[in-house]
């Protein structure tokens, strides 16, 4: 290779410095990118590891026993344990320990701003021995402090609500769980396992600051605060020796513990013969905040490397239509080294080494902003969103990893027009063969009729195919950048906000003690309000771990009729009919998709350990979680619970003094849609953050394909404006032909980021986050005007060009 | 009155060694109708006193009138209309678009003149004997056809001046001379004056004066007669 042929390269690329500078930025941009969701997503998975089963981590339990319907006597919890342990099954997995533990549902009562007090639907767990799903209080943060609490009036708050209310260690405060109110002073912040996502049970969505609570009392404090005898519990949790994998939900075809997966299925057994109550029996993957944590890491960890390598793969294109220009322009000066006998073998290298070098230079940039401003930012901006400590650090094998992607998507970028310029046949070159290429016929056709400046602007703009299908081709990438974010926000917001504000119209869900909602009722006529009983139930599914949602309506309507207080969106199908054998009922359209379940099948559910056939009367559309609708009566008669939530609607102004004494606690539909609201807009800095991304690559890519088009046609445009061409007329041509780049560019982007964004949604998908993407005019048409606006607003750089050219200087070009 | 007056013309470039002076003093007049043919050696300065002509390039001094108005000078804009309403330019390299086809070809540049005539057009691809070949695309022709198209784009918006830098220098002389009988014809029928740049004697067989030009300045001016 020679060193003086690769300085000629670099001297030639120097000149195309801001080209240059746009290939370089968006390797860049695809390292910074590739590390900062890299570092998000290990970090993530790190995180939950360590907080599961670390040394000093929570030790988090592998098969979780469920009481819904009720509560376990102190003899009847001890006999379970006992039970278990004598009667353990057959399997690999030794029985570490088994406790019970009683959780109630229940309220805050904290004041306002004016100094009124108001009341936050809140889970306390009482926790008696406190070796398996231990509070979580980390050393090295400052989000936690304290201690665990010892005696019958302490208690842990957790730390996303004491950190939202600013209460510290010491303070006292004021809880419910349905039997009046009491104080605790507060020992310790922490963390628990079951609610490091900090949802309100069965949300996909984060809880609003100060509109959740979670607390962890002993258990005798907890059997205070309720009013229950002492031994009580609704949840039996057990820890096998090591930690087993378990059949993990985002692979249905999959079980990835058979003998885990066999245990969960002999203790559900081995339960229906120790006791009546419908219980579930789940492993980790069942625990709502484990499995969507998992869930979101996983997706993250294999995303990033999407991310990256779409980035690269734009880089890698724009290389490509760089160098296959740089050489057209060099081709004179290849053929005479040719001609001189200068080897094909002398040609290559020095083609190769450029996008190495180009690569180099933007992996180094990308590489330290990712790791000094995009890790720590992304990592902040998670920690925010969750709310738990996030400890980070630089990743080196990920670093090496997103530079190795980018590095060999830049290499093989450079390789065809390398190969190329090595090929080139001097003869050909000098006789201007290379280049002449005769016009499609087609086009011709097409365009005949159009103005002859039309028709050579659509002629010029499609000269180069592959150049053209390569633009659009990245253009159509970075607007899946931006086009994905766009599609999700606004088909989130109207699947979110939307299933909230138009299906629900309830003003107030209040959670009752069994066979306690009389005295709500009551309340609710007292103020002039209107109600619906409902339950809410986990309902198994035949030789499955996975778990879903039941709903017992009292009435049904669907959001056209609105004639009941959770009405549902029908995809098809009709409204269960009341009475029907088997029982009719509605599964959302994930179930469908998971199961394969359709309208008119009859298909087997498991309330507990009891089998029930049931019919699909219809499918729903918008439940983000696998839910299944029931008439309450029905649903009812197969779980043995009346009701376990109340929905209210109360006149405006109504006081809810009192609600709080005969209910265990209760939420205000207002504060479920501001917590949407605030997700929504804490995710917003992010999504503009992508979003702007997307654009600024698009920009780049028109903006080098362009200022290269317009290169290549210096000497017609020059011929123009020697023959007298305005430059009012050549602005003219170029803005149509810019419009017309654009409003191409613009579909294929919108199409792509469609599609993109259903295959990338549908490749997250899972059985706890279901999700689908609506085709939007106002996104779509968002995507195809900002790539015209890119396209149009280049016009006036390619005037500026064609005003400094040097006409005398072409006009030599042209006649020498 | 002449259709071009040019008086005591200078092109000087800067130059690090020094000034270059590529036009010294150069006078012409020009009636209308006459063919001039600009001969010298290389370097002598007939394409900067054609790039001068044109309003390409702007003159150090010296003054330029045509058809008794002074010729705008380093304005871009005024020059490119005395060159859309005035000048005709026929190049080396014929410079054709190769996507747009013969006739096309001819089209846009009275678009971008604003006074678009198909028949006008296709009359101008007869007078030089492509009536045949209006829709071949430029690459599907040979060189001679091309330089006739590019003669007949250089006619098409009716110019008073037709220039030409070594018009037929990329030709054979068979080619050449059939090139310049249409072009004389063509010149001649729509009373058009030229003026040829060329290394090549042999068109001062078409022309009606020669003008030799060496370092700058006129060393010889020879009518013709036809």
């Amino acid at each position: 290779m020679s060193l003086l042929l690769t300085k000629r390269l670099a001297r030639s690329l120097w000149r195309t410095k801001l080209r240059l500078s746009a290939v370089v930025f968006m390797v860049a941009v695809g390292v910074f990118a590739g590390i900062s969701f890299g570092t998000y997503a290990n970090a993530a998975t790190n995180l939950y590891d360590e907080i599961y089963d670390g040394d000093d981590g929570v030790n988090l339990a592998d098969i979780w026993i469920d009481n819904p319907s009720g509560l376990w006597n102190e003899s009847t919890s001890e006999q379970i344990c006992d039970s278990i342990s004598s009667q353990w099954p057959e399997t690999d997995y030794d029985l570490n320990s088994c406790e019970s533990r009683l959780i109630l549902d229940g309220v805050m009562f904290i004041a306002d701003g004016d100094g009124e007090e108001k009341v936050i639907p809140a889970v306390w767990h009482g926790i008696n021995d406190g070796m398996i799903d231990k509070v979580w209080m980390p050393t090295y943060s400052d989000l936690s402090s304290g201690r665990i609490a010892e005696t019958s009036d302490e208690i842990v708050l957790d730390s996303h609500i004491a950190v939202d209310l600013g209460v510290e260690v010491g303070d006292g405060i004021d809880i419910s769980s349905g039997n009046g109110k009491m104080e605790y002073e507060v020992v310790g912040i922490g963390f628990h396992p079951m609610h490091l996502y900090f949802a309100t049970e069965g949300s996909t969505i984060p809880a609003d600051s100060g509109t959740y609570a979670t607390g962890y009392l002993t258990a005798s404090g907890l059997e205070r605060l309720g009013n229950i005898s002492s031994g009580s519990s609704n949840m039996i949790l057990i820890d096998v020796q090591g930690t087993p994998d378990y059949d993990l939900q985002s692979t249905s075809d999959v079980d990835e513990n058979p003998e885990l997966t066999r245990l969960v299925s002999d203790l559900s057994q081995l339960m229906s013969e120790i006791d009546e109550s419908p219980v579930s029996v789940y492993d980790r993957s069942g625990v709502f905040s484990v499995e969507l944590l998992r869930a979101d890491a996983e997706g993250a960890s294999k995303m990033y490397p999407y991310v990256t390598g779409m980035i690269a793969a734009i880089a890698g294109i724009t290389i490509f239509l760089s160098l296959q220009r740089l050489i057209q322009s060099q081709a004179k000066e290849i053929a005479v080294l040719r001609t001189l006998g200068v080897p094909k073998k002398a040609i290559m290298p020095g083609y190769v080494i450029a996008p190495l070098v180009i690569g180099a230079i933007g992996s180094l940039v990308g590489a330290l902003l990712g790791t000094y401003v995009g890790a720590p930012g992304m990592l902040s901006f998670y920690e925010e969103i969750i709310g738990l400590p996030i400890k980070s650090e630089p990743d080196f094998s990920l670093i090496t990893q997103i530079v190795s992607i980018a590095m060999l998507i830049v290499l093989l970028a450079g390789l065809r027009p390398a190969w190329q310029a090595s090929r080139l046949q001097p003869l050909k070159v000098f006789r201007g063969q290379h280049e002449v290429k005769v016009s499609s016929r087609k086009m011709q056709k097409i365009t005949s009729k159009l103005p002859a400046t039309v028709g050579l602007s659509i002629r010029s703009s499609l000269r180069k195919p592959v150049r053209v299908s390569f633009t659009f081709f990245a253009v159509g990438i970075s607007m899946l950048l931006f086009g994905a974010m766009l599609f999700m926000m606004s088909s989130m917001e109207d699947s979110l906000l939307g299933g909230i504000k138009d299906k629900q119209s309830w003003d107030i869900q209040a959670s009752t003690p069994l066979d306690g909602e009389s005295a709500a009722i009551d309340w609710v006529e007292q103020n002039g309000g209107n109600y619906e009983l409902m339950i809410n139930f986990p309902i198994g599914l035949e030789n499955d771990s996975r778990e879903m949602v039941s709903f017992g309506l009292d009435k049904f309507s669907t959001v056209e009729e609105k004639t009941s207080m959770i009405s549902v969106e029908l995809l098809e199908g009709k409204i269960p009919e009341i009475g029907s054998n088997p029982t009719q009922v509605l599964v959302d359209e994930g179930t469908s998709k998971f199961l394969g379940w359709q309208a008119g099948d009859e298909v087997t559910i498991m309330v507990g350990n009891t089998a029930h056939t049931v019919e699909i009367s219809g499918l729903t559309k918008g439940e983000i979680s696998r839910t299944i609708y029931f008439h309450r009566a029905e649903l009812s008669a197969i779980t043995g619970v009346e009701s376990t939530s109340i929905l209210i609607q109360i006149p405006d102004g109504t006081s809810l003094d009192g609600l709080s004494d005969v209910t265990i606690g209760y939420s205000l539909k207002e504060d479920a849609i501001n917590t949407f609201e605030s997700l929504l807009e804490q995710q917003q800095q992010f999504v503009q953050s992508i979003q702007f991304l997307g654009i600024v690559i698009a920009i780049a890519v028109l903006f080098n394909t362009l200022l290269m088009n317009l290169a290549e046609r210096d000497s017609e445009l020059a011929t123009l404006r020697v023959l007298g061409a305005p430059m009012s007329k050549l602005g003219t041509m170029m803005f149509w032909e810019h419009l017309a780049i654009g409003l191409i560019g613009g579909i294929l982007g919108a199409v792509f980021a469609y599609f993109g964004t259903v295959l990338l949604i549908g490749s997250q998908v899972q059985w706890a986050f279901y999700f689908t993407i609506e085709p939007q005019f106002a996104a779509t048409f968002t995507i195809v005007g900002i790539i015209v606006a890119i396209s149009v607003a280049l016009t006036p750089i390619g005037m500026w060009r064609i005003k400094k050219m040097d006409l005398v200087d072409k006009v030599k070009d042209f006649s020498q | 009155m002449p259709l071009m007056q040019i008086s005591n013309l200078q092109r000087h470039y800067d130059m690090t060694s020094g000034v270059v002076k590529a036009l010294d003093g150069i006078n012409l007049e020009i009636e209308e109708g006459e063919r001039i043919v600009l001969l010298g050696p290389s370097g002598s300065g007939k394409t900067t006193l054609l790039n001068c002509v044109a309003a390409l390039d702007s003159p150090t001094a010296g003054e330029y009138l045509f058809a008794g108005k002074e010729v705008p000078k380093d304005k871009s804009e005024e020059m490119t209309t005395f060159r859309r309403e005035n000048i005709g330019y026929v190049f080396q390299f014929f410079n054709l678009l190769q996507d747009l086809t013969v006739l096309e070809n001819i089209l846009l540049i009275q678009e971008l003149s604003g006074e678009k005539n198909k028949e006008r057009a296709l009359e101008l691809l007869k007078l030089v004997g492509l009536e045949n070949e209006v829709d071949r695309f430029p690459a599907e022709i040979s060189g001679g056809q091309q330089q006739r198209v590019a003669i007949a784009r250089s006619l098409a918006k009716s110019p008073k001046l037709l220039l030409g830098d070594e018009l037929t220098g990329n030709l054979d002389s068979k080619t050449s001379e059939m090139v310049m009988e249409v072009l004389v014809k063509a010149c001649k029928s729509e009373n058009i004056t030229t003026i040829m740049v060329t290394h090549d004697e042999k068109l001062t067989n078409y022309a009606t004066r020669v003008v030799r030009l060496d370092s700058g300045k006129i060393i010889s001016d020879k009518k013709i007669n036809e």
